[in-house]
């Protein structure tokens, strides 16, 4: 449990960070991702860019009636963040689903959405969200859409010597519902799956309805075709119930030791309809 | 056409009528390995189907991977089906689990879309 | 706090707590890696990949030529030293002689094949990658039903059939016993492999001192001196001239009852090298190359009579051992086949064990070895039997307890239970859970939709192991007490603590015989030239075994302390009590820390006496200690996902006489927490090429305190009249109660859907599956 020998510098401004980065080095920011793997030699980057002690990644703001969360701000910051949860409780409630305290305390939403694990808690929100990742690069910023920043498993459209610098969700409107579920993973607390619900009612009808799914495949996705099923409806225990079963529509689901791909796509129907039930009483 | 189609294929040489001596970096997340190996044809069944043998091993353990690739003509198209196994081992197969299933599909992917990229070119 | 109050309220029975935690707590423990030492070299071991391989070369020049690499050694440099001992004899058992390196070929994955020995860690860690090694894979077999079908690979090419031995018991007439029975009952049951996880990994440190011809050995260990004796022999070092030290070790469960390769190796390294030398265990070699525990495939029958009478029962055991014996791997399912009828009066009992070699970690002693697997088979018998009969399972178990005046209870597998009262535990626990009531709520709750059950588990457990002629290595313990001329008590002690807190519990016992504060006296254990000999901590005998030793020396020293006080006082009329000897006729009295000083100071000696207050008694118990219980669980399940909740738990333990309440709580706690881990999570799983897929807390699932249930414990006591103190053991008492009760629980809420039996881990999935196909 030793990793390979590796040079360790801990910018204290992203543009110091930029050039390191471009020279080759590896981002790190909680660590809790990274350093598991270099312990075991399954990775061995030769230097490591601490972003942690940069200060202007480690936010939390309002701006334009959308939330900018900072890279390096920790699950913890955000789960407990009184402005994330008034504004955009969902991402509260992804992050609160996150491991255990230990790990929400250093593991940080760009560290998080970079590893692109197809387990990991916030792409469901964030896909939910139709959030906003920004990325800098040496040649300057982009944004992108969640939807076009995820690619496939532990992959993302970073190019190398790119990192993510914040992630911007909206502020939540008003009569908006929402609700975060998942099934843990005993070991290591990974989602087997986890849903991400948004509904909003107006006119007695759901208006809006957006689903993330994580866990069940290679990426946390949106679920289009019960989103479709649920907006327009009277949001009825049987209009969930359809839309509920439409979540795993198309998707080529995992299988491993602690759940099969019938059983994962068993479960984020059900969770789908617990998550939408919850997030429409609350709409 | 083989080398380009295996994703992180770095060479591949010839070392007897249907086998390859391979060189082959995997880098997934923070995952990162090279690995040296070998590529088998087998069961070759031209035009329809032949069996795709790919062995590697390295610092962080070994893969070993067996498919039999179907080619179907339909139309102007040529489907390609695959039926596979793949087994790791070694310190990767001590996190594989949650792992193995999503990435292999992810190689397996990549294997076809940069094979069909390279057959149409 | 060296405070002198006279003590006369008795410590024993109260709930002290722990004296070892402050430093356990603070962080400031001495464990074998806090050790540091000029000169000190560090190891790390080149391992096998694969789980069955020849080895064709190992090349290890650049391995040596690297920084800070001192010296690299394989399997040719060590073929000399001594085999990995077994210290199990079964009748025909297979033992391959395990090298500490591998010469050849390997059997499994982690299979040591050289050492790189370094200035540092860190140097010596990255020259382990440059040892380059060529393969010839194997087939390899890691399922043990598998392993002894036709045409499996052998594991070891001499043995083809991979079978390590055969063993068969026998009591009573078994076959009348069925031939008369008007029902059987029969099913498969599974004990997974379970990794025992100490918190602590194994380490060793070695240090020669060839010109004193002179080998301490620092090593985590249960078990100082037997590894002293063994390890010495291994090296072919004089037994006398080899110290080793268990300094604070870490947890074990038994996985640390063991003598492992590591241990020799690093004193053959220091030996070379005439360097201290390091090894510290990795937690993936710890998945890998530490002792794994259960690993049972079970084929039980039960014959009854249709009124829930037991007649008889039949197991046939396949006991996965894994590539190599450990210690006593072979030994562990024996202990099942001895705990096999439970707490009933069944006569009638055949088992078969067939031990099978897999290419896999060896499997030896975990926390409760071998019995909480045959608790587990012969409670889910008894449910299926309940379930057969469609009888209440609580009725049918007090119907077959062994009765009260039946003690000393002579069994069907030789044992003789020493007392018990088996109904008591289980009438309390019904009664603290208003087991009626549960009933009722349960056939409300199945009228609503809803899946609820209540899992009974009546258990009893082999403890104090054990006599002599039923240990391999011996069952007696050793115990010390020398007071100092300051009046200050040492106690020494064979049992190797390594968690459980007879620090505080010795103490406990020691403070009331002699009267002394407790914070007078200093629990010592762990290093062999401190102790004059011990067994070791395992098999719920420390305070059974250990507390009596030193008990049996303490009444010694009374003796002798009475003696001195005599000569103090100037009369032979003299009674010892609350820390003075007093003389009542005089009406005077001299203080224990008087005694010990002129016992020292010896200006007058009594008649044939020795100076000094020094006391050692070996002990050897002329019987196991038989402990008991009943465990509740009360389940809920979640029927569209198949999550099981623990609703409830309640252990209700017979333990005899209670030490100090707290410790057994503890010990309940953690036990049920290991047993619901088994029941509900944790798996240690092979693929079919030998990689083991849980290899790592990230798949294999430890409980969290986060989910574990509220636990209750309660108590019934019945003294153990094998010893003075009365005491029995519950250091395994949770863990052989919660998987039986856990799965009787769930089964029991699924029972109506016809499902008889669950499979341990209960998986979510599993739970799912039964629910919507409605059978298993
Ligand atoms: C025991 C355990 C349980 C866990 N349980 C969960 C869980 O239930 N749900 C869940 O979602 N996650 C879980 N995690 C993962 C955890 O949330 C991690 O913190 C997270 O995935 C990675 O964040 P990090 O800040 O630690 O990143 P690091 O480990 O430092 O980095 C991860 C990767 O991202 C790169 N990186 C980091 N920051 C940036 C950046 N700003 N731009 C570009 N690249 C960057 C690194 O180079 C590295 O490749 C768990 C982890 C552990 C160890």
């Amino acid at each position: 449990m030793i990793p390979q020998t590796f040079e360790y510098t801990a910018p204290k401004t992203l543009d110091e960070a930029m050039v390191l980065l471009e020279g080759g080095g590896k981002p790190l920011a909680g660590g809790m991702s990274l350093i598991p793997m270099m312990k075991l030699r399954l990775a061995t980057p030769e230097h490591l860019i601490d972003l942690g002690r940069i200060k202007d990644l480690d936010y939390i703001r309002e701006a334009a009636g959308e939330l900018h969360i900072g890279a390096t701000a920790t699950h913890s910051s955000v789960e407990n963040s009184a402005l994330v949860k008034a504004k955009c409780p969902l991402l509260a409630a992804a992050a609160g689903a996150i491991g255990d305290p230990q790990i929400r305390n250093v593991g940080t939403m760009g560290g998080s959405v970079a590893h692109a694990d197809p387990a990991a808690d916030y792409p469901a929100a964030l896909q939910a969200l139709e959030a906003k990742i920004v990325i800098r690069g040496a040649k300057g910023e982009r944004t992108v859409s969640a939807a076009d920043f995820f690619v496939d498993a532990f992959t993302t459209t970073l190019d190398a010597g790119e990192v993510v610098r914040e992630v911007v969700v909206p502020v939540e409107q008003a009569g908006t519902g929402t609700s975060y579920m998942k099934m843990p993973q005993p070991a290591s607390g990974f989602a087997i799956v986890g849903v991400a619900v948004r509904v909003r009612r107006g006119g007695g009808k759901i208006t809006l309805a957006r689903i993330g799914v994580t866990g069940l495949s290679n990426i946390g996705y949106r679920a289009s075709a019960a989103e479709k099923a649920l907006e327009g409806s009277a949001g009825t225990a049987d209009d969930i119930m359809k839309a509920a079963a439409l979540v795993t529509q198309g998707v080529d689901a995992n299988s491993d030791l602690h759940a099969s791909a019938e059983y994962r796509k068993h479960l984020a129907s059900v969770y789908a309809a617990r998550a939408i039930t919850a997030a429409a009483s609350k709409a | 056409m083989l080398a380009r189609a295996i994703p992180g294929c770095e060479g591949l040489e010839q070392t007897g009528p249907d086998e390859y001596r391979m060189k082959m970096k995997m880098a997934l997340a923070s995952l990162s390995g090279a690995f040296e190996g070998k590529v088998k044809i087998t069961d070759s069944n031209p035009p329809s189907s032949f069996r795709l043998l790919v062995e590697g091993s390295s610092k962080i353990g070994f893969v070993k991977g067996e498919g039999l690739l179907t080619l179907t003509a339909s139309g102007e198209n040529t489907d390609i089906s695959y039926e596979g196994d793949a087994q790791i081992g070694g310190t990767m197969a001590a996190i594989g689990q949650r792992l193995i299933d999503g990435t292999s599909k992810m190689m397996i992917k990549k294997f076809f879309e940069k094979l069909t990229a390279e057959s149409a070119s | 706090m060296a405070t002198t109050i006279i003590q006369t309220e008795k410590l024993v029975g109260k709930r002290i707590r722990r004296r070892e935690d402050p430093r356990l707590i603070t962080g400031t423990a001495t464990y074998v890696d806090d050790i540091q030492m000029p000169g000190m070299h560090h190891a790390a071991i080149v391992r096998s990949p694969h789980a069955a391989a020849k080895i064709r070369s190992i090349n290890i020049k650049a391995a040596a030529e690297a920084p800070g690499v001192v010296a690299v050694f394989t399997g040719k440099d060590t073929e000399k030293v001594g085999p990995v001992p077994c210290g199990a004899s079964l009748p025909g058992l297979r033992v391959p002689h395990h090298y500490i390196l591998a010469i050849d070929r390997v059997y499994l994955v982690g299979h040591p094949v050289a050492v790189v020995v370094a200035t540092d860690r860190y140097l010596a860690r990255d020259a382990a990658d440059l040892v380059e090694v060529e393969w010839e894979v194997l087939p390899a077999v890691a399922d043990p039903e598998k392993a002894i079908a036709p045409g499996a690979p052998p594991v070891h090419p001499q043995w083809p059939d991979n079978v390590a031995f055969v063993y068969h018991q026998e009591g009573g007439d078994v076959d009348k016993a069925f031939a008369e029975a008007e029902v059987v009952v029969k099913q498969r049951i599974t004990s997974q492999r379970l990794i025992p996880s100490a918190m602590e990994t194994r380490g060793v440190l070695a240090e020669w001192r060839g010109a004193d011809r002179q080998m301490t050995l620092y090593t985590s260990t249960q078990i100082p001196h037997l590894v002293r004796t063994l390890v010495s022999g291994m090296l072919g070092l004089e037994e006398n001239r080899m110290r080793v030290i268990a300094p604070e070790v870490g947890g074990g469960f038994g996985s640390k009852l063991n003598v492992y390769s590591e241990e020799a190796l690093m004193g053959f390294v220091s030996m070379k090298i005439g360097k201290p030398v390091k090894w510290i265990e990795s937690r993936r070699e710890n998945f890998l190359c530490t002792i794994h525990g259960r690993g049972h495939v079970d084929y039980f029958e039960v014959a009854a009579k249709k009124d829930g009478t037991i007649l008889g029962i039949k197991l046939k055991l396949i006991q996965d051992q894994g590539a190599y014996h450990q210690l006593l791997g072979p030994a562990i399912p024996t202990l099942s086949v001895l705990m096999m009828p439970g707490l009933y009066r069944t006569k009638n009992v055949r088992a078969e064990i067939v031990g099978v070699f897999t290419n896999c970690t060896p499997t030896d002693a975990y926390r409760g070895a071998g019995r909480p697997e045959a608790t587990h088979g012969i409670e889910r018998m008894v449910d299926i039997l309940a379930d057969e009969l469609k009888m209440d399972p609580a009725e049918i178990r007090l119907k077959n307890f062994v009765h009260n005046e039946e003690f000393p209870f002579p069994t069907a597998t030789g044992l003789t239970y020493d007392s018990g009262d088996y109904a008591a535990p289980l009438q309390k626990a019904m009664g603290i859970v208003d087991y009626k009531k549960l009933l009722a709520e349960q056939a409300e709750a199945r009228k609503q939709g809803k899946l609820m059950g209540i899992g009974i588990c009546t258990y009893g457990e082999i403890c104090g192991f054990g006599p002599s002629p039923a240990t391999p290595a011996g069952g007696w313990e050793c115990g010390t007490v020398r007071v100092e001329p300051s009046g200050k008590v040492t106690v020494l002690t064979g049992s190797c603590h390594h968690g459980q807190g007879e620090e505080t519990t010795f103490a406990q016992i020691a403070a009331d015989e002699l009267g002394v504060d407790i914070d007078d006296i200093l629990v010592l254990r762990g290093d062999t030239a401190i102790v004059p000999y011990g067994i070791g901590t395992f098999g719920s005998r420390a305070t059974a075994i250990g507390g009596t030793a030193l008990y049996f020396a303490l009444q010694d020293l009374k003796v002798k302390i009475k003696k001195f006080g005599a000569v103090l006082l100037g009369s032979p009329d003299v009674s010892f009590a609350n820390g003075q000897v007093t003389c009542n006729k005089m009406g005077k009295s001299v203080s224990f820390k008087e005694v010990a000083a002129a016992s020292y100071r010896a200006m007058k000696l009594p008649p044939n006496t020795e100076p000094g207050l020094v006391s050692t008694h070996f002990w050897e118990p002329p019987n196991f200690t038989f402990g008991f219980g009943a465990h509740i669980a009360v389940t809920e399940i979640d029927p569209e996902t198949g999550q099981i909740t623990v609703r409830r738990y309640l252990a209700v333990d017979d333990c005899g006489n209670i030490i100090n309440p707290l410790l057994v709580d503890g010990q309940v706690h953690g036990g049920v927490a290991q047993g619901m881990g088994q029941a509900l999570w944790e798996q240690g799983v092979y693929d079919d090429n030998g990689q083991l897929i849980t290899g790592e807390y990230t798949d294999y699932a430890m409980p969290r305190a986060h989910m574990m249930p509220w636990i209750q414990s309660e108590h019934t006591i019945t003294p153990s009249p094998v010893n003075p103190l009365g005491v029995k053991g519950v250091g395994e008492a949770g863990t052989i109660g919660a998987s039986p009760s856990l799965v009787n629980s769930v089964v029991d809420a699924l029972s109506h859907l016809g499902v008889r039996h669950i499979d341990m881990p209960m998986t979510p999935e599993k739970i799912w599956k039964l629910v919507a196909g409605g059978k298993n």
